[in-house]
């Protein structure tokens, strides 16, 4: 999880879109994981994520395990770009639009203390 | 009997040879460990001065039944927990299961994405130390 500075995350007027946007946040690439020995290299990635809320609405709650999360199924799209200097390597996926995420939804959650 | 004494007085003298060798070896061990760790991150919690209270970081909590790395272990899927962060309450969005193409740079186009391929906001109030912070946070 990783501390996201007020300008990286955007949302439209009507709250329908919301962009993430971030650069060389500092990752690890570890190609064997889950492997217990599995060895890891500093990376570094930038991307621009956009999620599109749609018409259908969901709920997700569990009593148990203390959360409510309301919002709707969205489309989320992702553009990205992965540095591994250890090994002179880097990965530019291509546009955005040509991204697809089979599952994405938008919304608010409350959980703990103030579920 | 004098043979006995003897004995226990060059085990003695062997052990605390040996204990002085251990304490200089440990010794440099306890500091390249000290040495080897991560920094702290800001929101650690505070050491007490003059005997206050410790209520613990400003970190925020992670979700109790995930990896103490606040990973998930599930892929992000209609009616699991979509945060990564406990005593949450605020904005927050999920996805999973990207796929798409990207180039690497040695012009070898390359598919990217798994069902683990998940990213997520979470922009709102936590609790933690005891009392409420704000904060924007990304799961990537």
């Amino acid at each position: 999880m990783t501390p996201v500075p007020s300008a990286g995350l955007t949302f439209s007027a009507d709250g329908k879109v919301a962009t993430l946007q971030m650069t060389n946040v500092p990752i690890i690439d570890q190609p064997r994981w889950p492997a217990m020995d599995a060895e890891s290299t500093p990376a570094f990635l930038g991307f621009k994520l956009i999620f599109r809320a749609g018409d259908e609405a969901v709920l997700y709650e569990d009593p148990m395990r203390q959360y409510r999360f309301r919002g709707f199924k969205a489309v989320a799209q992702l553009e990205a770009e992965v540095r591994v200097p250890s090994i002179d390597f880097t990965f530019k996926t291509d546009p955005l639009e040509t991204s697809k995420a089979d599952f994405a939804v938008i919304g608010t959650e409350v959980n703990g203390k103030y579920y | 009997m004098k043979n006995d004494h003897a004995f226990h007085f060059k085990v003695n003298r062997r052990h605390w040879l040996k204990l002085g060798v251990s304490s200089i070896v440990g010794g440099r061990l306890a500091d390249t460990l000290l040495n080897a760790q991560s920094v702290t991150p800001s929101c650690a919690p505070a050491i007490p001065q003059n005997h206050e209270p410790s209520n613990g970081g400003a970190c925020p909590y992670p979700i109790p039944w995930l990896d103490k790395n606040g990973n998930h272990n599930q892929p992000a899927a209609p009616n699991v927990e979509l945060s990564s962060i406990f005593h949450f309450e605020g904005k927050l969005a999920r996805c999973s299961g990207f796929h798409g193409m990207g180039t690497d740079n040695k012009g070898n186009r390359l598919t990217w994405g798994t069902p683990t391929t998940d990213y997520s906001y979470m922009a709102g109030e936590y609790w933690a130390a005891r009392q409420p912070h704000e904060g924007i946070f990304a799961h990537t």
